[in-house]
Parts: structure tokens; C-alpha cells; sequence
């Protein structure tokens, strides 16, 4: 038995493709290199070969499996409905433990145990404050020096919503947890204040509960999977007794919305948790908030892969937005991963380059000037490659400025 | 002849090193298409251009190894697998629309250009490539040209064959060569249709001169159930006989339904025991009557429902259902088995209920997807290789269904070609004399056997057999 991990590819789930191939062209590393090795089905098949005995688990396996971004958009067109994520992190989890080399062990440090601890990110959040207002970030070489430059200033004293809470101003008509995440919280602050003034003026009670930690997205998809599966459990936990969690960004809420293959009660709570455009697309369509009527100008829509193929969900930043009073505009039919993919970027950079400059071209032959992203990867990518002219905000940034009238 | 290393130094000194592989683990992944069999596979090379591609050859031939010519690896029948240890040229990197004349209607094409993608490039000029095989949005024009595919579509359109003009190629001596050209109607013999669907056994595609088809200014697409497959197979019949050149004309059976209704959630009716996809082209005004008269005959053959997709998004769902019928059957178990055969659609009725009574025979589980309009059955049947025997049996039941296809009149293949799975059926088709003729055909192109050798053709074919002149495994 190769496998030695709890996590390890189920055998009936890797049957589950039938090698039909419909799959291919959504794949963005099979359309960039025409390689079936760089295939979801290549890469089933290998995993199959492994998974039996009849491959050896060597380097070339390593390789053909990390050069997967794990964009899911395989997943959206299955026929089969092969669990091709959840495939892919549990091969992660077995090359970690059958390969722990230096470079995966410091890998699992940063996503499993650093993402987990506040004062990490806090640290590290401190860090990066200091070094945007040195214009230190300009000096990181490559795509780590291109994703640096696509992050928004961060806001000194860090802040944080973990332990908050907020009350409309009304009589309340329901309460929601708020998902804090780990670097959503310190860097992307603006994004976490217009969803809970949205939800305020909805009447929501909004709460951040302080037993939340990071979700253990990174870390699943890093192959740190014992780490993922202590903090799907400590969120099942800190979120019990929330009837609605959301989460406003698309590759932690895809996460938790897989949480059933990660700890007891994670059905439960996967079964409660919305995105952030889904909840309020939600409830602009019950009439609990505002639609404002046209005239805001277009807005180019950058689907997030974890939003669109992971939870398929893709009329929702489209309804939010045209609420605010834009138009949104479609950028990519088939909406192939930006190259942001987590940490992708640090692997290969060239490839996750690659894609990256793809989408800006896709954005600049649409003539906009601005770019909806509901996922924070993607905004620093997206950022990271359009330059400074074209604003990359969340879907429900625009609409608290149109509720706000700012 | 060359030794392993020196073959793939060989194909490296043509391509790089970065374009050759040989990896256990790739020749692994490539040793397979989207049919049931693999084959042992030497290396593995992409070439980029028809200069790249004739080196790959010539390297190939001098060290005794085949080549087997590959594109998206969509195929049903094996065509590129190798069936000797073989370097397997794959096709995808030649992926550029070299020209399109929108004037004349036509595009030469790379062999790695995907099916739908040619079509949504050419979104702009109101042209399309007309085959639409159910994996368009996968395979390659190289795969099509080499397969002759067909599709939904090909009933009013044609085959792949009705839509190339000139194949540039590479030869089993490694030249390159165009077979056809500009005119729709080339001085002396016409190779084109010897060319289209050899299955790359008489030459490499390198490019493609395709005719681009006008989109159709109106289309309406009918969804029919009906309560027996009876009535399903009478008002295929009857739309046929009415004069009446449907665009598509697709029925699913029950079990077919259900699998892909639970994918794609268009409102297929699951309680039908048949449903047909109707679709009619042309002007509006004419579509509008076709369609009437379609959901008429549907009516007067008890149809339990009719559905007028009522706009483009609803159209394209249905079609989604039918396109990802194939895949969607892995729900009921891991591997799946087609068969493609054509049968009168006069003996439709007679036909099916033979191939359901074979299915109950064997005991296996068969479901039915099929190109109505001109008869092309596919009976597909769902199983798990894994079990020992299982897929002997299920063999031995396809070869039964493509038995009385025959003997009610019909052929082999209507469009996956035959590669290596149907290969040893060709004789229920073919006598002596036709196969030999065949293979002095392919000779012709190929006298030492170096292109994909061992497809179409089963063993024996020429009546003095030769000796193999290609040596065996490395």
C-alpha cells in the first residue's frame, strides 16, 4: 500500500473518472503546455498508477501533481462529478508525509501553524505595514515581489474583528458569524467593514466569534492536511451557533463548504455557510436591500476560481454589482484561474506569471476601470499585474459605497 | 537501429530536450485514450511545426519504432493507442488558426486547434466548423481528420470529411505533403477522403484547410419524451420520411436520461423511457413550421411531452446533457464501453430491442445514447474493469450488438473510426478480397508500417501476409 495517510486519494473516487476527457480545456495548465501529464485527468491517472503500486511516488510524481493550481474548474464540468479537489489535497497530504523535505516542512510551518496564529499574522502583518511605508515591498524580486505590490496598504494599528460584534440599528431581524480568516482580517479590513455595514442595514446582528481561526484552505491545499483538519474542527466549534456563516472570501468559503471530508460536524457547518455575494445577492433579491438604479459605469467581473468552479457560484457578484448601479461586464467565458491559486506563485512563478498576464489583457480589451474580484488572492494578482490605473475592489465594497452614497 | 537512450537523444536533437519525454510515469499517462485499452509507449514528443513533426519520423523510423499520432486523446476506439511499444507524436502544441478566409469560407488550421475553440474564434464572422462530435469542446481537428468524426449535427451536415480540403501531412518518409487543396473538386484522384479518417496510418496531420459553414440565422431545438422507445424510433421514422432535414435528431433511453439529467439539471424528464433532441436550422419563418411539424408527428406517436427550448441558455443546457452523456455514465460504475454502430432506421425498433435483450443476457448495464436521425447507435455499457472477467464479457456482449447491427444491414463505425477495438470485426463487414484491397491502399502510403500500425485493419488483411519490417520492442 503506497499510501499512508488518512487523506490519501480514495481509490472509488479516482474510478470515478472515466478518462472521457471533457475536462482538458478548462485546465489552465493544459491549455498553456497541450500536456495530458498536466491534465485533471493525467494527473488521476497518475495518481490511479501511484495510488496501486504500479508507479513509483519519485519526483516526477511530485511534480506533475504540484504543478496542479488547483483551480477546481475541472470539478464544474465533470460529468462524472469527480471530486478532483479533494483528490488533489489528499495526494498533497501523502507527498508531504512521503517526501518531508525541507522545503514542504518550512511550507507546512508558514500555512499550517503560522496562518493559525494571530500573533504570527500579527507580526507579520507588522512587517508588511512597515516595509509598504519604506517602499521596502519594490525590492521583492518576481512574482512574490508582483503579488507585494498587488496588496493593499496595510492599516496601522493592524486591525482586527475577531471578538467583535454589531448591532443594526433597528430591532433585529437575524444574527450572522462572520468568517475574520487570517490575512482577511489585517489586510483586506475594508472588504470585512462593508460587508458588516451591509448586513447591519439589513438588520443583522453581525459577531466575529474570537475561538475562529484561520480556515485551513492554504494548508489543505499545501498538503499540511492534520494541521487543516485541527482547524476545521476549532471553526466547527467557534461557529456552532450560527444559523448563517459568512465569508467574504471565495477560497475560504469553498473551504469551509468542504469541510464534511475534514472533521465530524463539518457537513453541519458547511451546510450553513454562504458566500459573501451569495448572502447579500440573497438578500437583495427579498428586497431587504436596495437596488440603485444604473449609471455607475462598468465594472469588469474576474471570476475567482474557488467562487465560480468551487462553488459555482456565478450570477451573485453580478446581481450585487448591477444593485450598485454598474454594468457588469464579462471578461472570460470559460474563466481560467488568474495564476493567483494561494501560494502558487512561490512554485511557479512563471506559469502563475503567465496566467496572471492572460486576465489583465482579458480586463484591458474590456476598456474598464475597475475590476470586481471576491476572493484575495486574485484581487493581489489581478492588482499585481493591472498597475495602479485600474481599481481592483470587492464585489461588496461597490455596493456599500453605492448603500452608503459615498 | 537505434537503441532506448538513443531514440529519445534522437528525438531531443530534433525537438529538445523539454519536448521529449520518457519518464515511466508519462509514458503512463499517455498509454491511454478516453477508450477502455492502453498501449506500451517508448516516448513521448510535441512538436511544434511540420518540419519538427517529419524529424520525429524520420528519427522514429530509423530506430524501428512506429509512430502513433495523438491529439486531445478523446477517441473511443483505441486509434491512438500504441499496440507495439511506439513514440507517441502528440499533436496539441500545433494549436494556431494559421489563416481564415472569411471570403471563401475556409481556414487552414492547426491539427492541435480544438473543435469548439475554432468555432468560437470564428464567433465574430457568423462561420463555424460544422462537425460537432459530443467531446467538440475537447478534441482536436487533428483527431477529427484523422477519425472522420461525426456529431449530432453531421445528420443535415456531413461528416469531418464533407468539410476538409486539403490535408498537409507528414509521410511515413517523413516528407511533408498537401493531399488536396483550394478546390472543392482537385485534378486527378481525389485523396482527401483516403486521408480523412486513416487514423493516421498515412501520414502525420500538420495542418488542415477546413470549409467554415454560415451559422444558421435561426435554430429551434425540441425536447420530445415519450412513454416506449417505440414511439420514439416511429416519429424518428416519420420525421425522416416527411421530407423534413432536422439539423439533429438525438435520442437518449431512460437510463441514459437519468445519468445525465442528474448532471446537468436541464428538465429532462426522467420518467420517460425514451427522449429524443430535435433541432432545426434555417430561416425563422422555416424553423417555426419545422418545428410544429416535428412536435405534430411527436403528438400523433403519443409523445408524453414537448418542450420548445424558448431561448439560448435553455437550448445550450440540453445540448450540455447530451454532449456529456458519456461521461456522466461513471456514476453507475468506473469504466464505460461504446459501441458505434449504424443501423437501417427502418430496423431501429427491431434493433434496440435485440441489443437490450443481448444486455440482459450478459447481465451487465447498458445504457442508450444515439444519432437517431441516421441510425448511429451507441449502445454504451457501464463496468468495472477491476472485476477479473468483466471485461471479456462486456466485450463478448458488444460483439453480439455490432453482430446484428450488421445483419440487420448496417456497418461498423458511424463516426469514432475503428482503431484497435473494432479492428478484429472489420471481417463481419469486409471479405478477403476488400480488406486486401485496403491494405495495398494503405501500403501505398506506408509500406514498412511506421504510422500507427496495427489499427483498422486486423491481421491478415493482405492475402499474402507480410513479415513485419518494423522491429519489435525495444
Amino acid at each position: 500500500m503506497t499510501w499512508v495517510t488518512p487523506w490519501a486519494p480514495d481509490r472509488s473516487e479516482l474510478d470515478s473518472c472515466v478518462t472521457c476527457g471533457l475536462c482538458l480545456p478548462f485546465c489552465p495548465t493544459f491549455r498553456l503546455t497541450g500536456d495530458e501529464t498536466a491534465s485533471p485527468r493525467g494527473r488521476i491517472t497518475a495518481m490511479a498508477a501511484v495510488g496501486a503500486g504500479e508507479a513509483e511516488m519519485d519526483e516526477r510524481f511530485f511534480e506533475m501533481m504540484a504543478f496542479c493550481l488547483q483551480c477546481r474548474a475541472c470539478e464544474a464540468v465533470c460529468p462524472s462529478m469527480v471530486p478532483y479537489g479533494k483528490l488533489q489535497e489528499g495526494v498533497r497530504a501523502e507527498i508531504l508525509a512521503a517526501d518531508p523535505k525541507p522545503a514542504r516542512i518550512a511550507r507546512r510551518m508558514v500555512l499550517g501553524r503560522g496562518l493559525a496564529s494571530r500573533p504570527a499574522v500579527h507580526v507579520a502583518s507588522l512587517g508588511i505595514a512597515a516595509a509598504q511605508r519604506l517602499g521596502a515591498t519594490r525590492l521583492l524580486p518576481g512574482a512574490v515581489g508582483r503579488m507585494a505590490s498587488g496588496m493593499r496598504t496595510v492599516p496601522l494599528p493592524v486591525p482586527s474583528t475577531l471578538g467583535r460584534s454589531w448591532r443594526p440599528d433597528g430591532e433585529p431581524v437575524g444574527i450572522v458569524g462572520l468568517l475574520s480568516g487570517c490575512v482577511m482580517d489585517p489586510w483586506f479590513a475594508d472588504v470585512h467593514e462593508a460587508l458588516v455595514q451591509i448586513l447591519r442595514t439589513a438588520g443583522y446582528v453581525v459577531e466575529a466569534p474570537g475561538a475562529q481561526v484561520c480556515c485551513g484552505a492554504l494548508a489543505a491545499h499545501d498538503g499540511a492536511a492534520y494541521d487543516a483538519a485541527r482547524m476545521a474542527a476549532a471553526n466547527v466549534e467557534a461557529f456552532a451557533r450560527y444559523d448563517t456563516v459568512v465569508v467574504d472570501s471565495a477560497g475560504c468559503g469553498a473551504h469551509l463548504k468542504d469541510y464534511g471530508h475534514w472533521t465530524e460536524g463539518g457537513d453541519d457547518l458547511a451546510a450553513r455557510v454562504r458566500d459573501a455575494t451569495e448572502f447579500v445577492a440573497h438578500l437583495i433579491d427579498e428586497g431587504a436591500l436596495p437596488t440603485f438604479p444604473p449609471g455607475r459605469g462598468r465594472v469588469a467581473v474576474q471570476d475567482p476560481c474557488h467562487l465560480r468552479h468551487a462553488q459555482r457560484i456565478v450570477a451573485e457578484p453580478r446581481t450585487v454589482l448591477a444593485a450598485a448601479g454598474y454594468e457588469p461586464v464579462e471578461i472570460d467565458e470559460q474563466a481560467l484561474c488568474c495564476g493567483a491559486a494561494g501560494v502558487y506563485g512561490l512554485s511557479y512563478p512563471e506559469t502563475s506569471d503567465e496566467l496572471g498576464r492572460r486576465k489583465a489583457d482579458q480586463v484591458m480589451a474590456v476598456d474598464v476601470s475597475i475590476v470586481a474580484s471576491a476572493n484575495p488572492g486574485c484581487e493581489l494578482q489581478m492588482r499585481g499585474h493591472l498597475g495602479p490605473d485600474i481599481r481592483v475592489a470587492h464585489p461588496v465594497e461597490l455596493y456599500w459605497e453605492a448603500l452608503s452614497g459615498s | 537501429m537505434l537503441r532506448p537512450m538513443d531514440l529519445i537523444a534522437a528525438l531531443e536533437g530534433v525537438v529538445g530536450s523539454d519536448r521529449v519525454r520518457a519518464h515511466p510515469l508519462d509514458r503512463r499517462v499517455f498509454a491511454k485514450d478516453a477508450g477502455v485499452k492502453d498501449g506500451p509507449v517508448a516516448a513521448v514528443v510535441f512538436p511544434e511545426s511540420a518540419e519538427e513533426t517529419a524529424g520525429c519520423v524520420r528519427v522514429a523510423r530509423a530506430a524501428g519504432v512506429p509512430v502513433v499520432p495523438r491529439g486531445a486523446g478523446t477517441g473511443l476506439a483505441g486509434g491512438a493507442v500504441p499496440i507495439e511499444p511506439s513514440v507517441m507524436v502528440v499533436m496539441t502544441r500545433m494549436n494556431r488558426i494559421v489563416e481564415v478566409d472569411e471570403q471563401s469560407r475556409t481556414a487552414w488550421v492547426g491539427p492541435g486547434v480544438i473543435n469548439l475553440d475554432l468555432s468560437r474564434d470564428l464567433a465574430s464572422t457568423g462561420l463555424h466548423f460544422a462537425p460537432d462530435p459530443s467531446s467538440q469542446q475537447s478534441c482536436t481537428i487533428g483527431g477529427n481528420v484523422g477519425t472522420n468524426a461525426g456529431g449530432p449535427h453531421c445528420l443535415a451536415e456531413g461528416t469531418t470529411v464533407a468539410h476538409i480540403l486539403a490535408v498537409e501531412m507528414v509521410t511515413a518518409d517523413g516528407d511533408i505533403v498537401i493531399v488536396g487543396g483550394d478546390h472543392p473538386d482537385p485534378v486527378g484522384l481525389d485523396l482527401r477522403a483516403v486521408v480523412v479518417g486513416s487514423e493516421g496510418t498515412m501520414g502525420v496531420t500538420t495542418r488542415v484547410l477546413v470549409k467554415l459553414t454560415e451559422n444558421p440565422p435561426a435554430v429551434r431545438t425540441l425536447l420530445i419524451g415519450f412513454a416506449t422507445v417505440e414511439d420514439a424510433a416511429a416519429t424518428v421514422s416519420e420525421v425522416i420520411a416527411s421530407g423534413l432535414v432536422p439539423a439533429a435528431l438525438e435520442m437518449m433511453d431512460r437510463a441514459m436520461v437519468r445519468a445525465v439529467e442528474n448532471y446537468v439539471h436541464a428538465g429532462y424528464p426522467t420518467d420517460a423511457a425514451a427522449v429524443l433532441l430535435a433541432e432545426v436550422a434555417g430561416h425563422a419563418v422555416g424553423v417555426d413550421a419545422e418545428a410544429d411539424m416535428i412536435a405534430r408527428i411527436a403528438a400523433d406517436n403519443d409523445a408524453t411531452m414537448v418542450r420548445l427550448a424558448q431561448n439560448d441558455a435553455e437550448r445550450a443546457l440540453l445540448w450540455k446533457g447530451r454532449k456529456s452523456a458519456f461521461g456522466a455514465i461513471a456514476q453507475s460504475a468506473p469504466d464505460y464501453y461504446l459501441h458505434d454502430t449504424v443501423v437501417p432506421r427502418t430496423r431501429l425498433v427491431e434493433v434496440l430491442s435485440q441489443i437490450y435483450e443481448i444486455g440482459e443476457r450478459y447481465g451487465i448495464a447498458l445504457l442508450n445514447v444515439f444519432h437517431a436521425g441516421d441510425g448511429n447507435l451507441h449502445p454504451l455499457v457501464s463496468f468495472d474493469a477491476a472485476v477479473p472477467g468483466e471485461l471479456d464479457r462486456v466485450m463478448a456482449a458488444a460483439t453480439e450488438m455490432v453482430r446484428v447491427s450488421i445483419e440487420a444491414g448496417g456497418s461498423l463505425s458511424g463516426e469514432h473510426g475503428i482503431g484497435m477495438e473494432k479492428r478484429d470485426l472489420m471481417g463481419l463487414v469486409f471479405g478477403p478480397d476488400d480488406l486486401d484491397a485496403q491494405a495495398r491502399l494503405r501500403e501505398a502510403f506506408d509500406p514498412d508500417g511506421v504510422l500507427n500500425p496495427g489499427k483498422i485493419l486486423p491481421e491478415g488483411s493482405r492475402c499474402f501476409d507480410r513479415a513485419p519490417t518494423i522491429g519489435a520492442a525495444p
